[in-house]
């Protein structure tokens, strides 16, 4: 399957974005433990203010359909981070790898603040 | 991006080497105002000369807010703590330690307000603090306890085991019970106006 083009079945064309990925990750960080959701700096927040869609996941495919995922995340004040890192490495891997086949390579998990529940 | 990254590096190198011999060479008088002129004229000369200088200043902003990412960009990443697990790699903001021990610190009552900076570097963690508190407390118990309390949550939370050096400054101490009067005496009785309750039922 390649994503950003189409594919072609009998029925007819398959497209899966990117940004597609990009909401099934955060979805799936979202439902782990201690975190309190996927970090926007400042910028932005100011673009969203004004309308704008702005995804801070950064999704990235190569030839072989590898994917690595950039995820910047708040968590909870008092959870153990690295703990919280690696269920959110593994339920993304899982989800994206039940979602779209696809073999999830890296997933860089960056703990940009530690918030109040 | 990474080719506008490469062109703002030798752009910046570029501009600043030509300042440097235009004022080696207005000091020997070999760059006189007549020769800015005539670029002037020359600039300014056509419709293509116009539209020429026009797109090398849409060029040189483009090229400027690229450098200014990517100098950001590796300021912000140089202030994280990263480790690597076997699904990718992990990074911490110091900024997020930052609002650890904010967070922390403020359980203790005899603290008002208290502001941190994380320094990360090759001994371990430094943490700056510098707090506020109030009058009843005793400091040498207190700022134990805060360092205590602080390293312990930062080695919970972070699983770091990197050295944690913990600094304290105390900025001010405030006053409780002259807060409270102050507090009080904005809250004064307003002054009875006379007749004011007269005709209610």
């Amino acid at each position: 399957m390649v994503f950003g083009e189409e594919t072609r079945s009998d029925l007819g064309a398959i497209k899966i974005y990117k940004s597609a990925i990009a909401s099934l990750v955060s979805i799936a960080a979202a439902e782990v433990d201690g975190v309190k959701g996927v970090s926007r700096g400042a910028w932005i927040r100011f673009l969203e203010l004004w309308g704008a869609k702005v995804n801070r996941i950064k999704v990235e495919i190569d030839r072989h359909s590898n994917v690595y995922v950039d995820l910047p995340l708040v968590i909870k004040y008092g959870y153990h981070a690295p703990d919280v890192a690696n269920k959110v490495q593994e339920n993304v891997r899982h989800a994206v790898e039940k979602a779209t086949n696809l073999s999830v390579r890296d997933i860089n998990i960056s703990i940009r603040s530690i918030e109040r529940p | 991006m990474r080719i506008f990254h490469m062109l703002a590096i030798t752009f910046y190198a570029g501009v600043i080497i030509l300042i440097g011999i235009g004022l080696i060479a207005l000091s020997f008088n070999l760059l006189l105002p007549e020769h800015i002129m005539a670029l002037n004229d020359y600039m300014l000369a056509n419709q293509f000369n116009r539209w020429a200088v026009r797109l090398s200043g849409l060029l040189v902003i483009i090229i400027s807010y690229s450098f200014a990412q990517l100098i950001l960009g590796r300021m912000q990443r140089e202030k994280t703590i990263a480790f690597t697990t076997a699904s990718g790699e992990v990074t911490i903001a110091l900024s997020a330690i930052e609002d650890l021990i904010k967070h922390s610190g403020y359980n203790i009552p005899e603290i008002r307000d208290l502001n941190s900076d994380v320094i990360a570097n090759k001994k371990g963690i430094v943490v700056n603090m510098r707090v506020t508190l109030r009058s009843e407390a005793n400091l040498p118990e207190l700022t134990a306890r805060l360092q205590e309390i602080t390293r312990n949550k930062i080695q919970e939370v972070l699983g770091l085991e990197e050295a944690i050096i913990i600094k304290i400054h105390i900025s001010k101490i405030v006053q409780r019970e002259d807060k409270d009067r102050r507090r009080k005496d904005s809250v004064k009785e307003e002054p009875a106006i006379p007749f004011g309750g007269f005709g209610r039922v």
